[in-house]
């Protein structure tokens, strides 16, 4: 039996397959890697990975390039279907073929549906680590929030942590949930009914022990939470059009918003925002989406290392 | 023994195939859908379905029979029936002796449900993916292997693949 926390040649498909020490192993990681910058440079020299995004992607894809030059590995691959063989019809199964046939080490994979990441992980013998699979999941953001939570706070029990805006539809909002239920903490989701959390999700949730509140307005909850997670509503994965003009606004956080609101309480969001996070928050206390967005390259960095088994 | 007297005076017994018994009154349309029996029977020359409804049953009140003359269901699609209609029977007749088959909620099936998520990979066309599900047997669902997906067990029907 291999260790929990043993990455090597695993798959990071789904939040929901990672347990709480997996996770506090890759948050300690990415701990040591602020203290020894550097540490991990050139860690995979001459590995070779391929970043397909079926879907296009600018920071995902940026974190993910530069963690594995980072690393001394060779990046292949394409940042979305625009010029690529996509565009012609090639699938994901011929596309995850191809690559594995020039030595890819790793796959690196967004694509528009949902299970994308599980499927191409289970036709090839090669890592895969999904970095978006429709409004399915996310899971490395998820590890780059929760890293963003104990930076801020030093621990992840016992906090209470508000998830709002666009949760059926926002993968990272279902991924951060799913981490999040390995944890000590009070979750609560804030969204309008069509926006409200996948019953799947809520469903794990409660065989795990956490009991989601659902609430309707940030204003009910402000005042009680230590962590606000805002998500982006996410028009392009809405059905039905009217649906998200039917939303579109309601759910903004401001200062005004936040009146009620903890000193230190700590806002999160995965970026890019629209007009749901007001700029005005930028510069206040609650900030800490920048934060939170600079921990990404070191954890994908400190990720690809463990999953291709370089420098311990 | 009078009512059984009454069912063989509608539908003469076969000699070799299924008889898909105690199926709840007027669901036969759904068993059928859900084998897919149109197609069986388009594709089948020599087989014949022959569907009762609302006959007497001493468990049920009433209910439904479908007899299918020369063809063996296969039992995982049985097994499917039986996550709608836990009450069903399934009678197998080879040269007219009968084997009895007691349907049972599988543990996973494979290839036979669309994902009920239009946006799921196992939905995508060209892609060769085989749709999954494992049955969460408490809640009465099934869940998509692959974008955890949920469907109520009484939604299947409305999601058979074709």
């Amino acid at each position: 039996m291999e260790p929990s926390t043993d990455f090597v040649g695993r798959d990071v498909v789904s939040a929901r397959d990672f347990k709480r020490e997996q996770f506090e192993h890759v948050l300690r990681g990415v701990e040591d890697l602020e203290k020894h910058k550097g540490s991990l440079d050139g860690a995979l020299k001459g590995r070779l990975a391929a970043l397909l995004f079926f879907e296009p992607s600018t920071r995902t894809y940026s974190s993910f390039q530069i963690a594995a030059e980072r690393l001394g590995m060779r990046v292949s691959g394409f940042a979305g279907p625009t010029g690529s063989s996509i565009t012609k019809g090639e699938t994901l199964h011929d596309t995850v073929k191809m690559f594995e046939g020039y030595g890819a080490d790793i796959f690196v994979i967004r694509h528009s549906k949902m299970g994308a990441a599980r499927f191409a992980a289970e036709i090839s013998d090669t890592p895969v680590i999904n970095a978006g699979d429709g409004s399915r999941e996310h899971p490395t953001q998820a590890m780059v929030d929760l890293y963003a939570i104990k930076r801020a706070f030093g621990r992840i029990d016992g906090l209470k942590v508000g998830m709002l805006g666009d949760l059926r539809y926002g993968r990272t909002s279902s991924s951060l949930a799913y981490a999040l239920s390995n944890f000590d903490v009070e979750i609560t989701f804030i969204a309008p009914d069509a926006l409200q959390m996948r019953p799947e999700v809520t469903q794990l949730l409660k065989q795990r022990g956490v009991d989601p509140r659902k609430e309707r307005a940030l204003r009910d909850v402000a005042g009680k939470l230590d962590v606000l997670y805002v998500t982006r509503i996410q028009k392009e994965r809405i059905p039905d059009p009217t649906e998200f003009e039917k939303v579109k606004g309601m759910y903004e956080v401001n200062l005004e918003a936040l009146k009620d609101a903890k000193p230190s309480l700590k806002v999160l969001h995965p970026l890019p925002r629209v007009d749901e996070l007001a700029t005005e928050v930028d510069g206040t206390n609650y900030a800490q989406y920048f934060v939170q967005a600079a921990g990404g390259l070191p954890l994908r960095m400190v990720l690809l290392n463990l999953v291709l088994g370089g420098v311990s | 023994m009078a009512e059984k007297g009454k069912e063989r005076m509608l539908v003469s017994r076969i000699e070799e195939g299924t008889v898909i018994d105690h199926i709840p009154d007027w669901k036969a349309d759904t068993v059928a859908r859900v084998l897919r029996l149109d197609r069986l029977a388009r594709m089948q020359a020599d087989v014949s379905v022959v569907i009762l409804e609302n006959v007497t049953s001493k468990l049920l009140g009433r209910k439904d029979i479908i007899k299918i003359d020369q063809w063996h269901v296969d039992e995982k699609d049985a097994d499917i029936l039986c996550l709608v209609f836990p009450s069903i029977t399934v009678n197998y007749i080879d040269e007219g002796k009968v084997s009895k088959y007691q349907p049972k909620v599988p543990d996973a099936i494979e290839g036979r449900i669309k994902c009920p998520e239009l946006l799921c990979i196992s939905n995508a066309e060209r892609e060769p993916v085989v749709p999954r599900f494992a049955t969460l047997k408490r809640d009465r669902l099934l869940q998509c292997h692959y974008c955890d997906a949920l469907l109520p067990f009484d939604s299947v029907p409305e999601h058979v693949r074709t």
